[in-house]
């Protein structure tokens, strides 16, 4: 994956984090969606990508979306146990362990990362989600001053 | 399409009526789309579910010779079936389409924020085309279905579902937690809108399941897994006493698991005396020609009745909905035994008798002097229990006065609510609920009894509140979904699978323990092993794909690139593509 710089050049007074979001098509996408059905309001920083199954998501996605400059980066799939897959989140959680340990060593900090299980009903969760991260990326500043 | 033919992209922004547009700057969408790489046409619609807006997708692809198209408007989970149908009639390939999320993701859940949401929606919009752009042309694959289906639950429901299928000639395995068919409806002795009890309903339903050489029932029993796909399932079902399983394989699945009558403990001294019970605890009392007080066995001559007991309490969760049947069903109760009580008194919020006949019998217990008395919202009546003795104390609306009664029966309507149990059936077969707690189906108005597991239907008490009559007519528009899947014989299946490209792969086995459906093997009479992957078996999660530390496994119609492509397009975008002021 090439490293390109970031279009948008941050100033820091109106700097809103980017936040790429992973979500699986049967739980957190669905929870998304049930989070715009109740109107549910949240921070509109997110894109949201949807992939089959949380096990899809490979270490290289999320260190390649921070390396092109996502602020933070959103991991949302089913609970444990009720994965669509059987067990694809499981997986996914096997490599985060992984994965935070490689992003700190890359200098990045890892509460610019988030995993989290909603559930298709949890839209509440889900939405809270992005509110949390939104936050802590807040808190941190924009990724591109931690790359310099 | 050859790998040579450069893409030719279409994007349509839908407004959805005022859902989308009310907030995004859909014409600015559309607008900054025509400036994106390969999109040759760009603009936005009213309704593009619609069948203008289907046309138009279909005039566009000849028009401009479009060979990818780009919706952005709801869920793809709603209609990116219907997209991809529009796609196939214009001769295009339906892995081609593309859809992206301007309502859920953006207007529903920015609403105060349209500059915001404009902007987040034209990075959507980027994303997609970038997909689309790299998207491959899939071969459509079908497979074969199994000509059984599967009925979860043998009450009304249940029963006229599985009568209607085996009636069509398909074989039904028949399957309730409890020993006996017939479920709620076989306990209750009165019935609205007729004069039949629920046994003399029911009972010859449960008679033709019966003796039906097609229909297989297994009582006592619980599905306990589920397996596969639509038209291939497989599920294990365990009798409940002796623990002995046995596995079906299936073809359709109707979920019609109905609904627990609500124990209302906390409302209205429910629970105090024995005197004070539900509207099902009195519909399941030995019918007799004297009504009898359950505290003392002495005929009753005075009942009262409260009705959206744990129905119709905004906030909360779980009892905000009405339950539908109580007002007719207590107009039916009181009516009824007006003609055998002295006094017959109903304490109410509001009337609701929505259904056929339901007015009417409502007229006929008012028309009986059975009392009916409205009391305000928020002042719910007072009872209490003193020496064995119910009374009652409310204000009425009308009379704007305190009242007191002392009924020898109290009669809680409570509410329908969703089974304690339900957790598990969701689980069991990928389904979701809604806040009321029931069953969410596929689309509230255009799919109501399907779900988002292709091959799962829901009916009767399990979707919402019902009464007999409205199950009955859940049971035969689900069982005519399950023979239509059924009498095709095969049905298309998802073209989304893995493939090893054997030349990178290095032989490590990580892809085979990934995998979560065993659909990934070693050919061992390469020298070394080479992985392959069984395609009938492959669930398409991806896996494999991001286990494999060669990326040797290209996971169809979401690649690596595909997936990365969107990634980039959103966080590197050319500055005259990103929109803002």
């Amino acid at each position: 994956m090439t490293t390109k710089t970031a279009a948008k050049i941050d100033n820091t007074e109106s700097w809103e984090p980017r936040i790429v979001a992973f979500c699986c098509n049967w739980c957190s996408y669905a929870g998304a969606d049930l989070a715009g059905t109740s109107r549910i309001q949240y921070p509109p920083n997110a894109r949201i990508l949807r992939v089959n199954c949380t096990g899809r998501i490979s270490l290289e996605f999320i260190l390649a979306a921070l390396e092109m400059g996502a602020d933070g980066v959103l991991v949302s799939g089913c609970h444990p146990g009720d994965c669509h897959y059987t067990s694809g989140n499981l997986k996914l959680r096997a490599r985060w362990t992984i994965m935070k340990k490689a992003i700190e060593q890359a200098g990045v900090d890892p509460r610019r990362v988030r995993l989290q299980w909603a559930s298709a009903s949890e839209a509440q969760i889900f939405a809270d989600g992005v509110r949390t991260l939104v936050k802590q990326v807040k808190e941190l500043g924009p990724i591109m001053e931690e790359w310099k | 399409m050859t790998e040579a033919e450069t893409p030719r992209i279409g994007v349509f922004i839908c407004h959805c009526g005022h859902n989308i547009a009310g907030v995004v700057d859909v014409v600015r969408v559309a607008k900054m789309a025509e400036s994106l790489p390969h999109v040759v046409f760009s603009t936005d619609d009213m309704f593009m579910c619609a069948d203008a807006g289907q046309q138009l997708i279909k005039d566009m692809v000849e028009e401009h010779s479009l060979n990818r198209v780009v919706v952005a408007s709801c869920s793809p989970r709603m209609h990116e079936p219907t997209f991809r149908r529009v796609v196939e009639e214009a001769g295009l390939n339906r892995y081609l389409f593309e859809q992206t999320n301007l309502r859920e993701h953006v207007s529903w859940c920015h609403m105060r924020e349209p500059e915001a949401a404009t902007e987040k929606a034209m990075d959507l919009v980027r994303m997609s085309v970038a997909r689309a752009a790299k998207l491959e042309n899939l071969p459509v694959k079908s497979v074969k279905v199994t000509p059984r289906t599967l009925v979860v639950g043998g009450g009304i429901t249940g029963l006229r579902a599985a009568l209607d299928i085996a009636n069509r000639g398909f074989d039904v395995v028949l399957v309730d937690k409890e020993p006996k068919l017939g479920g709620h409806v076989a306990k209750w002795t009165h019935m609205f809108t007729g004069d039949r009890s629920g046994s003399e309903v029911v009972g010859p339903l449960v008679k033709e399941v019966k003796a039906h050489s097609r229909i297989e029932i297994l009582t006592n029993s619980s599905v306990i897994e589920f397996d596969g796909y639509i038209g291939n399932f497989e599920a294990t079902i365990e009798n409940r006493k002796d623990k002995a399983r046995s596995k079906f394989d299936i073809g359709t699945v109707i979920v019609a698991i109905g609904f627990d009558a609500f124990k209302p403990h906390g409302y209205y001294g429910y629970g105090e005396s024995p005197d004070i019970v539900t509207l099902a605890e009195l519909q399941e009392m030995p019918p007799r020609d004297r009504l009898l007080k359950p505290s003392d066995g002495k005929p009753a001559s005075k009942i009262a009745f409260i009705g959206c007991v744990g129905s119709r309490e905004p906030g909360k969760r779980g009892h905000e909905h009405c339950s539908r049947h109580c007002c007719p069903a207590v107009a039916k109760a009181a009516s009824d035994l007006k003609d055998r009580l002295d006094e017959v008194l109903i304490l109410y919020k509001s009337i609701r008798t929505y259904g056929r006949g339901h007015e009417e019998l409502h007229r006929l217990a008012r028309s009986k002097h059975v009392i009916y008395s409205r009391f305000p919202d928020g002042e719910d009546p007072v009872i209490e229990v003193v020496d064995g003795k119910v009374k009652m104390r409310w204000t009425d609306i009308y009379a704007d006065e305190e009242l007191q009664f002392e009924p020898d029966i109290l009669v809680l309507a409570s509410a329908m609510v969703a089974r304690s149990d339900i957790d598990e059936t969701t689980k069991l077969f990928g389904l979701t609920r809604s806040r009321d707690g029931f069953f969410n189906p596929e689309h509230i108005k255009l799919a109501p009894l399907t779900t988002h597991t292709a091959g799962v239907m829901i009916a009767g008490a399990a979707q919402a509140p019902k009464n007999a009559s409205e199950s009955v007519v859940d049971a035969s528009g689900a069982a005519a979904k399950a023979v239509g899947i059924m009498a095709r014989g095969e049905v298309e299946i998802e073209s989304t699978v893995s493939r090893v490209i054997s030349e990178l792969c290095s032989s490590c086995h990580t892809c085979v323990t990934a995998c979560p459906y065993g659909a990934i093997e070693m050919d061992e009479s390469k020298d070394p092993p080479i992985a392959f992957v069984t395609e009938a078996k492959c669930h398409g999660c991806g896996t494999c794909a991001a286990a494999c530390p060669s990326s040797a496994i290209i996971m169809l119609h979401s690649t690596d690139d595909q997936i990365m492509t969107m990634v980039q397009a959103y966080l590197c975008a050319p500055p005259d593509t990103i929109g803002g002021t």
